[in-house]
Order: structure tokens, then sequence, then C-alpha cells
């Protein structure tokens, strides 16, 4: 009897735990999530995830609004931040309202990586009918999206938006089979910004790190550290951002053309890899644990630059007392390779309108108007550091504006300029798989001293493995 | 007899009948909640294909699991914490609730509830708070070298990262399992221990001879359920080191969740996963009540 009743108590303490797991481990991962696209900036490398982690914390009891809404005049929408994409955001429809009387956006907050939690579940669910009017998607997540589950997207392929007027990399990155599927946002182009007082006294100045190749800038590094002491560079260990930038500013992709992956034999890749192990060897290069220690290793001084998409500035103006000690120049480019520019891009996102909107024509008339149409909308998000890859913006007044923060310069005329530069990527399906095989190398090679490339012929065979299945 | 039948059941069957209406609901709730989407997980790993395209492909993606080196460093790394960690908190807890069971010890409640309270944290939040302990600049850091010693990174070598993982998991659950070893020895009757102690038993041998042997069932079920909690951990390794440095910390509970959300979906793959993992469990269980219950 006691042995049955303690058999009894085990199998049921077992399917307690069981079913106690696994609801735990759901709520856990919904709200692990939030916080890994904190952390995991640099992987999300979204316009200002910075921002969206602090905003992030505050919102958990709001659950987004589902599915369309009643009212004739109102879309639905989906996207994260409010000092940057929600703001844009309400600020089109504002814009929009003038015109249109009764116009309404009833705006959710909810983070990048928790959209694609999301849309992913309302597919395998096989019920799209909680999915917003429009929502907001990372430009590296794009076609990983329009190849698995094409169903939850509108084609705007002839829509009447023309998408002529965006810069063409931007445009590449929704665009599946010839078929639109997003209208672009914002423009990730790399910047570097650098601390003026700390070049000042090596001796440099910032025309030093303008137009420069690689080489010459990890010399430069050297004499930084020894003069300073500081390294130029930070950046968050095992994260492959840095390299990721590197390899679209010659033009260079994880994939080639028709699809295979493109990192084993892929002669940028090693030296890019190169220049990282040595510049961390050198200590002109710090890896930092996460996120927030990046941002911190920025705001209090223990790093001389930031070469990052152009969305960084947001986070680096929050100390106001380095007002002044900052520029901006073009990031350096990669020797002997003959497609190698000044010009990269790291994040940004676009808009989507969802297979579930019941509005098409009132979405798509919003968005022509305001995004794909407005001088007024890009004027003013500018100030929250939004850049358009809508050409016309780019001519407009606001963007030659001298910014007192960045030494008095016309910094967003000259990050538009830079974006015109930017050599398109191929993402894929398989973006972040690649990657993620190509932060796990880095992270060998430099942490455990791998040999490089050993390395990367396993970044190359895991890639090709997860194709495979 | 054919009175008894028009009447219907005996009394035994009609108490048997009782039971089994009393167990019905929470039969079906289980039924329902678990088994359901147990079986709908393994028709899933069946499956494989693009997104939700997915098509019936037999037993490839269980032939796909024996060819996966990451599958097989996430089964390491999990079983290296298994083998680590399990046995050093439950002796850590035992040793506790023995100290903690003393009756002439003065602020009992204190310290039971000090022990216990990091298991009110939330998973998520205690991982963080350990992250930036153990950071380059973090607190045990700043400690290290208070003392002169040099400072580790913590989170750039395998070996160091894991140690972080297991440390962050011994705090976080010797206190939980030390109360069913306390709740465990309620049951011992006290007079055996003055027996013991009467009769010239030293502290050690009242632990291992009377505390030891009674508590075998407990222990047989913490033991169980602290495997099963390893074998699915997940929020340790996604928010502490996520995975890193590479995947030489990443859980298999982290690889099914990523092969799902952060690559490319593979559904069929992830759900073939977490079969295996099923299995795992029942094993390392079913071996377990074997060892520990002699009976």
């Amino acid at each position: 009897m006691k042995r049955k009743l303690i058999s009894a108590l085990l199998a049921l303490t077992m399917v307690i735990s069981m079913t106690a797991c696994g609801g735990g481990s759901g709520a856990s991962g919904d709200s692990g999530s939030g916080d890994a696209a904190a952390d995991d900036g640099g992987a999300a490398a979204d316009a200002g995830t910075d921002a969206a982690a602090d905003s992030g914390a505050g919102q958990e009891d709001a659950a987004p609004v589902e599915g369309g809404s009643a009212d004739e005049n109102t879309l639905t929408v989906w996207t994260w931040d409010p000092n940057f994409n929600i703001y844009a955001i309400q600020k089109a429809a504002e814009i929009y309202a003038q015109d249109h009387e009764g116009f309404k956006v009833e705006v959710s907050e909810v983070q990048s990586d928790d959209i694609e939690t999301r849309l992913t579940t309302a597919v395998a669910a096989g019920d799209l009918s909680t999915l917003p009017d429009i929502f907001l998607m990372q430009d590296n997540s794009f076609q990983k999206y329009a190849t698995n589950y094409p169903d939850i997207f509108t084609d705007l392929t002839s829509s009447g938006i023309d998408f002529s007027q965006f810069s063409s990399a931007k445009v590449a990155y929704s665009t599946l089979d010839g078929k639109n599927y997003g209208i672009p946002f914002d423009n990730g182009a790399v910047i570097n910004c650098m601390r003026t007082d700390y070049l000042e006294e090596a001796g440099f100045t910032i025309d030093d790190f303008t137009d420069i190749t690689w080489s010459d800038y990890m010399e430069k590094a050297k004499v930084v550290l020894e003069k300073t002491g500081q390294p130029i560079l930070t950046s968050q260990a095992g994260s492959p951002d840095l390299i990721m930038m590197m390899l679209q500013s010659c033009g260079s992709s994880l994939f080639n053309e028709d699809g295979s992956v493109n990192i084993a034999g892929n002669e940028e890749l090693k030296q890019m890899m190169d220049i990282y192990v040595q510049m961390v060897a050198d200590g002109t290069l710090v890896e930092v644990t996460d996120w927030d220690q990046y941002i911190a290793s920025l705001n209090n001084g223990t790093a001389v630059s930031a070469l990052n998409g152009c969305w960084i500035m947001a986070s680096i103006t929050v100390a106001e007392d380095q007002s002044g000690k900052w520029a901006i120049t073009n990031m350096p480019k990669l020797d002997g390779v003959s497609n190698a520019t000044n010009y990269s891009n790291n994040g940004g996102s676009s808009w989507a309108i969802s297979s579930n909107c019941q509005k098409v024509d009132l979405a798509i008339d919003f968005m022509n108007s305001t995004f794909a149409g407005s001088n007024a909308l890009y004027d003013d998000v500018i100030s929250k550091g939004a850049l358009a890859t809508w050409a016309p913006a780019g001519e407009s007044e606001a963007y030659n504006e001298s910014v007192e923060f960045f030494g008095n310069d016309a910094i967003y005329a000259k990050i538009v300029e830079f974006a015109t530069h930017t050599p398109s990527n191929i993402t894929g399906a398989y973006y972040y798989d690649a990657r993620d095989a190509v932060g796990v190398a880095l992270s060998n090679i430099c942490q455990q001293g791998a040999d490089i490339d050993s390395e990367i012929q396993t970044a190359q065979e895991t890639v090709e493995f997860n194709m495979g299945g | 007899m054919s009175g008894s039948s028009k009447k219907g059941l005996t009394l035994q069957e009609k108490h048997g009948l009782t039971g089994w209406v009393f167990l019905t609901p929470a039969v079906l709730l289980i039924c329902w909640t678990s088994f359901y989407p147990m079986i709908q997980a393994f028709i899933l790993s069946l499956k494989t294909g693009m997104g939700v395209n997915l098509s019936f492909s037999g037993f490839s993606n269980y032939t796909r699991i024996l060819k996966d080196p990451t599958f097989k460093q996430t089964l390491f790394n999990t079983f290296f914490y298994l083998i680590i960690q399990v046995p050093v908190m439950l002796v850590l807890a035992l040793i506790l609730a023995s100290l903690l069971n003393n009756k002439q010890l003065r602020f009992k409640g204190l310290f039971r509830t000090c022990i216990f309270l990091p298991c009110a944290t939330s998973l998520v939040s205690y991982a963080m708070i350990f992250r930036s302990l153990f950071a380059n600049d973090g607190f045990v850091n700043t400690v290290l070298r208070g003392f002169g010693m040099n400072p580790i990174m913590w989170f750039a070598n395998a070996w160091t990262a894991r140690a972080v993982i297991i440390i962050a998991l011994i705090w976080r659950w010797t206190g939980y399992n030390m109360v069913f070893y306390l709740s465990g020895l309620q049951n011992i009757e006290y007079s055996v221990y003055e027996a013991a102690r009467i009769d010239g038993a030293s502290p050690l041998q009242t632990f291992f001879k009377i505390t030891v042997p009674l508590l075998k069932p407990t222990i047989l079920l913490t033991t169980i359920t602290s495997t099963n909690g390893t074998l699915q951990l997940f929020d340790e390794s996604l928010n502490l080191t996520n995975g890193g440095p590479g995947k030489s910390t990443m859980t298999m509970s982290h690889y099914i969740y990523n092969t799902s959300f952060v690559q490319s979906p593979n559904f069929g793959y992830a759900a073939a996963m977490s079969i295996i993992i099923l299995i795992l469990v029942a094993i390392l269980a079913i071996l377990q009540m074997k060892v520990g219950d002699e009976r």
C-alpha cells in the first residue's frame, strides 16, 4: 500500500512539474525574449534598440490589440519603441488625418522579436485573424518571413506606391521573387562616431579617419590606445555585427545569388575575421559582455568611437555633457578588395500590411501619402534620428541643419549621402542561421583561440545542415 | 444473485465508480492539456518543410538529430549541468535541512525563509542579475580585485561560463529542495534521534544511519524533479549567457527554441528534439526509481 502511495505521489509530482514547466517555460520565454531584445540589441540591430529596452519594462501589462478595428477609419499597428517607430507612425497618422477627417491609428507597442514570435504563432495555429492591419519588421528578418510565410503579407507590387523613390538596396530587403511586401522606413547607414577630444589627445583629427582603409585604421588605433589608454572600439562579445557591416561594405554576403552558403572560401570574410582577431589581440577592440555594457562604454568614455548603424546616435546623444565632443565620418574600407567601399548598413526596418487587413485601400493610401510621400513627416521624425530611405526627403531643408552635439556638422545630409553609396547584400530566409554561425565562429576564435579556417568551415557546415532539413 | 443484479452495482463497485467519477475531470484535463499536445508534437516531428507547408517525411527528423553536431554539443552541456549541479545541490539542501531541523537553533524561521527566498524570484530577472554580477566589471570581479587577484572574464571561457550557470542554478534551487527535506524530516520521530544520542551515536552517524535512509523517498522525489528540470533548462541558458561563448553553454531546450523562432523555422525538427528530451527524462526517471526504491 505504502509503495503504491509513493508511486502515485511520484507520478502526480511528475505530471504537475511537467505541466508547470510547460506553462512556466512558455511564459518566461515570452518575457525572456523581450529582455533578449534589449541585450541582444546588436543582433536585433534595429533602429534604437536601446530606447526599446528602456520602454519595454513598463508596458508588460498592456496586451497588444489583435486583429483589425471595427471603426472604418482606424488602422491597428504593431511596432516597437515609443521614441522612434511609434512616434513616427503617430506623426504620420496626424499628417494623414489633416486631409482625412477622423482617421486614426491604434498603436500597440510590441518588441520586434515578439512581433516575429506572434506572426509565427499565428501562422502555425492557422489563425491570421489576430494580426493587426500594419506591422513593422526588421529588414534582416523580412526575407525569412516572406519565404516561409508569404500568406501573412499583402502584396504591394501594384498598389500604386512608387518604390523607385526609395533606395534600391533598401527595397530589396522586402522584395521576394519580384513582389514588394514592404514599405521601406528607416535607414541604418553605418556611421563612425568618434570622440574628437580623444583624437586630439592622440594627435589626430576626424579627417584622419575619413575615407581610410582598415590597415590604416588599425595603425592609428594603436596610437590612440597608446596616447589615451582607451580602445578605439568596443563590441558585444559573440556578436557578428561588425563583421556583417564590413562584409556588406564590399557588397559581399554570407549567401551567393543562387542562395547557397558563402562562408567557407569567402576571402573577404576571412580577411575581416583576421582584422577583428588582430584588433582584439592589440587591445584596440575590447569585447564587453552585453548590449548594456556596450552602450555604457560609449557613454562613460571607455571607448573612443562607435561603428554602427546611424540609430546608435540616439544612445550617444544621451550623454549631454559630451556635446560637441563627437564627430561623424564614414567607416574604413577593406584593403585589396575590388568592390570595397567606405559605406555599409546595419539595421533598419520596413512597414508591412498584413493579409488580415480588411481596409487594404485605406492602409495603402495612408502609407502612400505619408511614408512614401510626405516631406513633412520625414522632416519631423529626423529629430528622433529616423533617417529616410525615401529619396525626396533627403533634399529637404531639415536635413541640412547643423547639429551642435556633433560639432555643428550637417550630419543628416552626410548620412543620407552615405546611404546612397551603400552596396546591397543578400539576406534570404537563412540569414539569422548564417549570422549566428559566424558569431559562434568569431567567439570561438577570439575567446577560445580556435583556428580560423576550421571555424569558418564549421560555420559553413552548420548553415548547410540547417538548410538541409 | 438476480436480486443484486437488479439493484445494479455492489457496494464495492459503487465505491469504485465514485472514485472514477472524481478522477474523470482531472484525467480529462491532463489528457487534453498534456497528452494531446504530446501526441500532436509527435505527429509534427514526423513532418518536414518550410514554414507551415509541412509534409510527412517519416523518421527523417530523428535520423537528422544523429548527424547534428549542435544537438550533440547541447546534449553534452545539459548533461554536464545535470551531473555536476544536481548532486551538489541535493547534498547542500540535505545538509542545510538537517542543520535547520535542530530544535535548539534560534531564528530558525528567518534562516529557512532566507534560504528559500531565491525561489521566489523570477527566472529571467535572477539570470540577468547573475549576468551583471559576473560581468567583466561586475561585482564578483570587483571583489576579486579587492583581494589582489586577477579578474576573470567569466563569459569568455566555456568552462567558467558553465560554472556561472551552475552557481546560479544552485543558488536558485537549493532552498526549494531544502523545503522538501525539511518536511520529510518532520515525519521522522524526534525520539529516534534522542535514542541515537543516548546510544552514543555521533552527529555524522545519525545523519547517515537515520536521516538519509528515512528520507529516501523524498530524496528520490527531489532527484527526479531536479533531473527533469535540468534537462528542460532554458531561461538561464537564454538570459544568463545566451548560449555563449559560441554554443558552449546552450541547453537542448534553448536550441529547440532557436530552431523554431530564431533561425529559419523548422518546427518538425524542433518537435523531434523535444520528443528526444521526453524520452531521456522518462529513461532517467525509471532508472532512478529502480535504483532508489528497493522494496
